[in-house]
């Protein structure tokens, strides 16, 4: 736990770089968070807004909207894509892993600061082309999941899918350039005197997930390649009648892809960790448990992908094993809830709007989990599978999890980061509205999906109709909840108070809390001394 | 460079390795992918590789039954001549298939196959067959393609397979990747057959 | 499992199947109801084992949160900063670490062995008496019996303009698959284009349709079905019209089947191979007919 002896920050006010400079040539962890955190916003507007068009249609049975189902596939696979790698890997990672790792290990900047810049820039471009792909030819309307044949030339035989493909090289590219970034500044550039065993546990977090993006993304840039040549060079990677198998797409896709949403949760599980031991005015409870917990899950995460593929026709002793292996993954998981529930135990708990997001995510992630430990069973997810119940589970542990956690993180940070503080009672109101709209809107989809409606649809029979306009009213409150959000956003930004060095107090005792609000352009170039402190969870 | 900037120069190219050899990975997951098949006769991948006759034949039989799909690209007909037969575990057997190009043009046809359950697929032996062998087939062309094959005895020795007691060995047909075989054939005799 | 929890477990179950059943489709076709909370009835073995596993599943997830939510209640309740203004400084406890590990495993064990024991018995293949080979298209089914004759037919939706009374929107078909009740059904199923997903989800039959490859399951219809309907939709997305490829089963006595077969065999039969028609979500069964 650092005190005074972190008084060496340099302040270089009058050594701004010019605007292009600074906001488009940035080597600045802090501008790059920021413009990263700016990036998400943006795309979490154009792939909420395609969500909510999706839900529009589906309010009603009968097609009342949209009644190009190419379209309507090319919208729910972008969407799929935007919200996974557009939204809450830049807030999370980019935005809040930039900000807050190098201040939280008492580091200048990240270690490579203008591979910092390219991975930002890369992100960019790979979202234009994103977008640029739904409007070449046909579009992508294969699911972010892209399976061949479907995704092939034969049935997706314009330019799109290769758009989509390259695009996805260069968000692969952004991340695994990331990650290199995070781990060397992690591994190398911590002040003096922290070891592992000090750091926080969000920088545990992102040094997780660093290591299950350089492992996790090249198996996807390997397989979007294999896909691109079977598409345009007369490679049969996929195809049957080349001797190419389509299931070996999916063995290689969710090889990446079950890593991939640890990557979406793990920093939030650093997030939730430090913002719960904040306003419990304690430290987090079984701290080595913690960190190891969540190594134990990014290492078990990657021998568990064909949970994704129980019904493809795979043997039956795989099957088994891979229940099995899914199932382990409970027992880690389950110790970071109980620690978290032990850390708030006994504390003096202030209910600000980031710890009301933090209290949310802990207990809608436990729901989330729960229908994760039935889809886990291949026998029962003979029912399940492209049902809306998997749709239910993945957004309860992503739509409403790991975009709490991503709300709890602006609000806790936005002092610090822009020197405004939010409007408390709003902030309270919104998070009460996000609440109840995403509940409103998922939690009935257990339901659809327990009867047997099937995802990717664009209209579905009449008995489906009950919970689907139910849903629909969910996610007008939640998209309401964004807007009111984005508000409180622009009076913070335009008139909020002045944020003060600490605005939680006590509990606050990470290092980002002992630089000024808002954090200096350059923050620790004399990194401080932390010898002899006890870890700063 | 600093001694921190020597530093972060060999972290990140220990990580940029790791990222290599994971690209290198999933490229070699494509030979891993079918050697593991094979190896272990998972998704219903019959043995072929280095097969031997059975030392035993049982008296105890299994019925094999034989499916056959066309993809649609390709205009030929294709069918098992028997539906089913009755074996011996571990005897040879010889089954045929009947492809006919109803079209006006030579075409090179390959097809993929896979056996059902796929816990038979590691006591499913094939002698011979036609599997990957690119035929030609004239317009109006007929041709029978043998298969030659026997069922280990070891199936019921293993708890998994012993209550197996069809096994069905399916053929899809497709059109070569590439035709060039066509202008190596020379035009066939007499085994005309129009419409099989 | 004690008895007393068997029973304990077959009265929840009971409570859903009759919630579910008194909800039925008009007909008693077998297919969601409206507003339907819960799985369709079990119509064969591996679904009556499923949809009990289900319950149990369930029981336990609800203990689980409602536990987490009354923890996180009480937390709110005593340890605000006004209740308790002055932190407590514990950060470890082994016997709670220890706890909280290893009950889990417990718990997860206790889930895992009756889950795999379900995992084999629906993979396990008892002698079939038919066969039945199913093939995906886009945007259609195509059926073959090839123990009964070799004949087969497209299943082709009906539109909605088309759609007599009690016809399901979305669901109906023109060729219904026919098969007999109390029978062990083989399903070889493969597809013409992309990959389908052949399901019906009160069989508890959901099976990828891959090209180049044959997968195999079975199914068994129970005998109180005879004369219902059974629904099911295209489980993997395949183009355009994933949503409108239904399946629809159409289920019969033993007696019945046979009759059925022989007016099949002479409506469907031809020598002609088996080309899917171009997909038309709106073409008739006629073109298969006419050959």
């Amino acid at each position: 736990m650092a005190n005074a002896a972190d008084a060496h920050h340099d302040d270089h006010h009058d050594h701004y770089p010019s605007f292009f400079q600074r906001w488009f040539c940035s080597t600045n962890h802090k501008d790059i968070g920021t413009v990263y955190l700016f990036v998400s916003m943006f795309a979490a507007i154009i792939g909420g807004g395609m969500s909510w068009y999706i839900r529009l249609e589906l309010a009603e049975p009968g097609i009342q909207f949209i009644d190009d189902f190419q379209w309507y596939n090319v919208l729910l696979t972008a969407h799929g894509f935007i919200m996974v790698f557009f939204v809450v890997m830049p807030a999370l990672i980019g935005g809040f892993g930039n900000w807050f790792v190098p201040l939280m290990v008492g580091a200048p900047d990240m270690a490579f600061p203008r591979m910092n810049n390219i991975s930002l820039w890369l992100l960019i471009v790979a979202l234009i082309m994103l977008l640029m792909s739904a409007f070449v030819g046909s579009g992508v309307g294969t699911g972010w999941t892209a399976y061949p044949p479907l995704s092939s030339g034969i049935y997706h035989p314009d330019a799109a899918v290769d758009f989509g493909i390259l695009s996805l090289h260069l968000a692969g590219a952004s991340s695994i350039l990331g990650a290199i970034n995070f781990i060397v500044t992690i591994f190398n550039m911590r002040a003096p005197g922290m070891t592992l065993h000090k750091m926080p546990l969000f920088v545990w977090s992102i040094l997780v997930t660093a290591f299950l993006l350089l492992l996790a993304l090249p198996v996807l840039a390997g397989a979007l390649t294999m896909l691109l040549t079977d598409r345009n060079f007369g490679t049969t990677f996929f195809d049957p009648a080349g001797g190419g198998d389509p299931i070996l797409w999916q063995h290689l896709f969710w090889f990446f892809g079950h890593p991939e949403v640890y990557i979406i949760i793990m920093p939030a599980f650093g997030l939730i960790s430090q913002i719960v031991s904040t306003f419990s005015k304690k430290p987090v409870f079984g701290y080595l448990g913690m960190a190891y917990a969540m190594v134990a899950i990014g290492v078990v995460g990657f021998v568990v992908w064909a949970h994704h593929m129980y019904t493809v026709g795979l043997d039956v002793d795989t099957r088994a094993y891979f229940t099995a292996a899914t199932m382990v993954i409970a027992v880690p998981t389950g110790v970071k809830i109980f620690s978290w529930l032990a850390t708030m135990w006994g504390g003096s708990i202030e209910f600000k709007t980031p710890m009301l997001y933090a209290f949310g995510f802990i207990f809608l992630f436990v729901v989330g989990g729960v229908t994760g430990v039935t889809l886990a069973n291949s026998s029962a997810d003979l029912v399940f599978h492209d049902t809306y119940f998997v749709v239910a589970h993945f957004h309860y542990v992503m739509a409403i999890a790991a975009i709490f956690a991503m709300f709890a993180g602006w609000y806790y940070w936005i002092g610090k980061m822009s020197g405004k503080q939010y409007n408390e009672t709003l902030g309270k109101i919104q998070f009460w509205m996000f609440f109840i709209g995403v509940n409103v809107l998922f939690f009935p989809q257990h339901f659809a999906g327990l009867a047997g409606m099937p995802r990717r649809i664009p209209d579905y029979p009449d008995a489906y109709a009950g919970w689907n306009y139910v849903s629909s009213i969910g996610a007008l409150i939640t998209m309401l909840g964004t807007f009111l959000f984005f508000w409180i956003l622009f009076r913070t930004y335009a008139s909020g108070e002045k944020a003060a060095q600490n605005p939680w107090g006590a509990g606050a005792t990470t290092l980002e809390w002992h630089v000024p609000s808002p954090a200096p352009f350059h923050t620790f170039e004399d990194q401080p001394d932390m010898s002899g402190k006890a870890p700063a969870e | 460079m600093s001694n921190l900037g020597r530093k972060n120069a060999r972290t990140a190219t220990v990580l940029f390795s790791l990222v290599a050899g994971m690209v290198g990975l999933s490229y070699a997951s494509v030979p891993l992918y079918q050697w593991l098949c094979q190896v272990t006769g998972w998704g219903g991948t019959p043995s072929t590789e280095n097969v031997v006759a059975s030392d035993e034949i049982s008296d105890e039989t299994i019925n094999v039954r034989f499916d056959s799909n066309v993809s649609p690209m390709l205009p030929w007909k294709f069918e098992p001549m028997q539906r089913e037969v009755t074996v011996r575990l571990g005897e040879e057997k010889l089954a045929f298939y009947r492809a006919t190009n109803t079209s006006d043009k030579p075409i090179v046809g390959t097809s993929t196959f896979n056996v059902t359950p796929f816990k038979a697929g590691p006591f499913f032996v094939k002698m011979e067959c036609f599997c990957f062998t690119e035929q030609v087939l004239m317009p109006g062309e007929s041709i029978e393609m043998p298969v030659s094959f026997y069922v280990d005895p070891d199936i019921y020795e293993e708890a998994n397979t012993k209550e197996v007691r069809a096994i069905t060995l399916s053929y899809t047909f497709y059109e070569a990747k590439s035709q060039a075989k066509v202008s190596e054939v020379k035009t066939p005799d007499a085994s005309q057959d129009n419409g099989g | 499992m004690t008895n007393k929890l068997k029973l304990f477990f077959s009265a929840i179950a009971g409570v859903f199947l009759v919630s579910g059943s008194a909800l039925a489709g008009p007909n008693g076709d077998v297919r969601s109801a409206p507003w339907q909370m819960w799985l369709q009835d079990p119509a064969s073995p591996t679904a009556d084992r499923i949809v009990a596993f289900n319950v149990q599943l369930l029981v336990i997830e609800t203990i689980i949160v409602v536990f987490v939510l009354g923890l996180m209640a009480y937390i709110a309740y005593k340890f605000n900063a006004k209740k308790n203004p002055v932190p407590s400084k514990t950060t470890h406890h082994t016997g709670l670490e220890v706890a909280w590990t290893v009950i889990p495993i417990f718990i997860l064990v206790g889930i895992s062995v009756p889950s795999i024991k379900h995992l084999y018995f629906a993979d396990h293949i008892e002698e079939a008496d038919m066969t039945l080979k199913i093939i995906g298209n886009q945007w259609f089914w195509t059926y073959e019996y090839p123990d009964d004759g070799n004949f087969t037919f497209d299943s082709l939706p009906i539109a909605e303009e088309d759609l007599k009374e009690g016809q399901p929107r979305l669901l109906s078909v023109d060729n219904k698959v026919v098969l007999p009740v109390e029978t062990n059904i083989r399903l070889l199923m493969t597809s013409n284009d992309v990959i389908h997903n052949w399901a019906l989800p009160s069989l508890s039959v959901k099976l990828d349709t891959v090209p180049g490859r044959i997968n195999e399951t079975w199914t068994r219809i129970h005998e109180k079905y005879v004369g219902k309907t059974i629904y099911g939709m295209c489980s993997e997305l395949c183009g355009v019209n994933h949503g409108f490829m239904p399946i629809a089963i159409h289920a019969v006595t033993k007696e019945d089947y046979q009759k059925w077969v022989l007016k099949a065999q002479e409506e469907f039969a031809s020598d002609e191979p088996v080309q899917p028609k171009a997909a038309d979500a709106v073409k008739l069964a006629a073109a298969s007919q006419a050959q």
